[in-house]
């Protein structure tokens, strides 16, 4: 069945048309031309996302040879989303940050709520990593059809019936040999003793509180979805063994509003048989577009304001340069009476605050790194 | 004083690995196990820091390989250092298990100290070794990398600790040094302040004579991309390296200091360089040094890894994820 939709999902992709028109303040939608110049931007403002060409046969004719897809490798993901889920006794755990830097616009500072502060985790651990019940189907009428589905979505356990399948170490040969002859005392301890130093090894934190954090690494691609007309985001993880994780443990690290619904495993695009897990990018538009309008309102009162004063503001955002700029000219802007507001090479960036939000523990966004 | 100790590579197998093997067995090597080449990378050991405790957590010293690595030629991300190697596939886990392993161990470690020996080159230093099994019906892969470095006698010693590098470095010469190495990142490379300027010229390490030939000792730097994020432990790549020197230039190589580049990144603001620097001190150097460098497993031993791919790659049960 999921077979059969795969193949659907690939002839829909293939005959749906390129988009042309850029229209993305008015849907959230861009064109391949614009997620390459946004890809761009994401790329030289922060060399940890590369270009990739992927499996020269599954090339999309649409996007440059050698500008297939984005990809960042080694993200880390230090704590489970399931442990994120928020209870009224957090909100006493919660902090007033303030970001502002007193000369900000209309001179008020901005406050942010930081909450989850000092938590630790609790539903965090490899061994219960949750199961994924089976979602009723949705053909059916009425009502209580609709009961039936909350009630089993409400069913959904995060922290079930054990994962059947962590690699069977068991499995492995006993290949345990007397190959080095030497007690090797110059190789560190793979442990290396956290005692004297501030760095401490991945694996070994948090052991004091019997609460073995287990630091996982993520590659995120971002492929470009031309049925949707939006980036579409990809996640393969490692544990802290490095083993690829099962699609179960990856659900770990997304939010429980997303987990069961709009994260999949699918075929990745640009390989002919590789798997990974996706964000499903159906709504991808409309929220882009509100992030955006909302963006776009404060990137527009900047550049009026900064026309009116016709100064070069130095305290300025990185956000608000224009997009051209290496982050160091600081150009007036031109003369016209529109101003640009938000120019689309700032959609990727706008878009991974967006996927952080669905997968929240791990740290795609660097950049807030600015 | 205390004997410097290394941090050994993590092996970190991209899935796209274990794809393209699979792919490279059923069309092109069939039964054959003969060694094909590969060519791995690693980068700058990393840390980040945990935002609810404020502590720095080590994120590994990964040495990664994915489906590029069967193509020589293939692009590197940016900061990262290219290792060459070969990978072996047998045909049944009983191969795998009964295999020569001292035999191909020693014939890759050979082939480090060939080429420090008779060459004088520094260009295989970290060579690498992956046996592999591949049971394609079950989407089950056994690998064991391992990572010849040859072993110091006596150990080598380090003055005081590792330390920031910004006690020895100015900013400006980091920031210089960091524009050289992203011109072109090299696993190996000499540094000395520039003849003219504020910043520092580096070389590579086979120009060893002539380009320290006016430099007093105390400005003399050997440096290396280091691939560990812990600050009292350099990377492996570190063993061959020293040996390199230590066997070339004997006389001059009994006290080195040794620069771990770790910045792939220059830093923000002043004093934010992860990069380490240490004072080591090595005894004689005689003959050609035994090796070590199995991979140990994630239980601690030295032992064969497995990656069990079927929840990502077994159709029946990718069905099971499907809504």
């Amino acid at each position: 069945m999921h077979a059969i939709q795969q193949q659907y999902w690939a002839v829909r992709d293939y005959l749906s048309p390129v988009l042309k028109e850029s229209k993305f303040k008015e849907h959230g939608r861009i064109t391949p031309e614009e997620f390459v110049a946004a890809g761009d931007f994401l790329t030289y403002k922060f060399p940890v996302w590369t270009w990739e060409k992927g499996d020269p046969s599954k090339a999309r004719d649409y996007l440059p040879a050698d500008k297939q897809y984005l990809v960042t490798r080694g993200v880390p993901c230090l704590r489970r989303a399931t442990s994120l889920a928020y209870t009224d006794a957090d909100e006493d755990a919660e902090r007033l940050l303030s970001f502002g830097d007193g000369s900000a616009a209309g001179g008020e500072a901005e406050d942010w709520v930081e909450t989850h502060a000092g938590r630790q985790s609790n539903a965090d651990s490899a061994a219960n990593p949750g199961s994924i019940d089976d979602i009723p189907d949705l053909d059916g009428d009425g009502a209580h059809e609709d009961e039936g589905l909350s009630s089993a979505v409400g069913n959904l356990s995060l922290s079930g019936a054990k994962v059947p399948d962590t690699p069977h170490l068991d499995d492995i040969p006993d290949m345990e040999e007397d190959l080095e002859d030497d007690d090797d005392a110059a190789a560190a301890p793979s442990k290396a003793a956290p005692s004297s130093n501030t760095v401490i090894d991945g694996s070994e934190i948090e052991v004091a509180n019997g609460n073995l954090l287990q630091v996982r690494t993520y590659d995120v691609m971002i492929t470009y979805d031309k049925y949707y007309q939006t980036p579409r985001t990809w996640l393969l993880g490692y544990d802290e063994n490095r083993t690829p994780l099962i699609p179960a443990q990856i659900f770990q690290d997304v939010s429980a509003d997303h987990a069961f619904k709009t994260v999949t495993i699918e075929t990745f695009p640009h390989s002919g048989t590789l798997q990974a897990a996706s964000v499903h990018p159906c709504k991808h538009a409309s929220v882009m577009k509100k992030l955006i309008e909302r963006m776009n309102a404060g990137v527009v009162e900047e550049q009026k304001a900064q026309r009116k004063s016709g100064s070069k503001d130095a305290k300025k955002k990185w956000m608000f340069r224009r997009a051209s700029g290496n982050g160091k000219d600081d150009k007036p802007l031109p003369d016209d009476e529109d101003v640009e507001g938000m120019r689309v090479d700032f959609y990727l960036v706008v878009f991974l605050k967006f996927i952080a939000s669905i997968v929240p523990t791990i740290e795609v966004d660097s950049t807030t790194a600015f | 004083m205390p004997v410097v100790q290394f941090t050994q590579f993590s092996s970190l197998v991209q899935p796209t690995f274990w794809h393209e093997l699979t792919r490279l067995k059923l069309e092109v090597l069939k039964l054959s196990d003969a060694s094909v080449p590969l060519t791995a990378h690693y980068s700058a050991g990393r840390t980040i820091k945990d935002r609810n405790t404020g502590q720095e957590v080590a994120l590994g010293c990964n040495f990664t390989v994915g489906s590029e690595s069967f193509d020589e030629k293939h692009s590197l991300p940016p900061f990262a250092v290219v290792a060459k190697g070969i990978v072996k596939n047998y045909n049944t886990i009983d191969e795998f298990k009964n295999a020569d392993k001292r035999a191909l161990f020693s014939q890759a470690a050979d082939e480090i100290w060939d080429s420090i020996e008779k060459d004088h080159d520094a260009s295989a230093l970290n060579r690498f070794l992956l046996i592999t099994f591949a049971d394609l019906k079950k989407y089950k892969y056994y690998y064991w990398f391992a990572f010849p470095a040859l072993v110091a006698h006596p150990l080598w010693d380090i003055e005081d600790d590792w330390k920031e590098a910004k006690e020895q470095f100015t900013d400006k010469q980091l920031l210089s040094l960091h524009g050289h190495l992203e011109a072109s990142t090299t696993p190996y490379f000499l540094v000395r302040p520039a003849v003219a300027g504020d910043g520092v010229d580096i070389a590579p390490v086979e120009d060893y004579t002539s380009f320290f030939a006016n430099v007093p000792t105390d400005s003399q730097t050997i440096g290396f991309f280091d691939p560990s994020p812990h600050p009292s432990s350099p990377g492996w790549p570190l063993r061959n390296l020293l040996a390199y020197l230590r066997a070339v230039h004997p006389t001059t190589t009994s006290t080195l200091r040794v620069l771990c580049w770790r910045d792939t990144e220059p830093a923000h603001e002043s004093g934010q360089w992860k990069s380490r620097f240490g004072v080591l001190t090595g005894g004689p150097a005689e003959g050609k040094p035994s090796a070590v460098g199995w991979e140990k497993n994630p239980q601690g031993k030295l032992g064969a890894r497995a990656a069990d791919l079927a929840p990502m790659m077994d159709p029946t049960r990718l069905a099971d994820q499907a809504v």
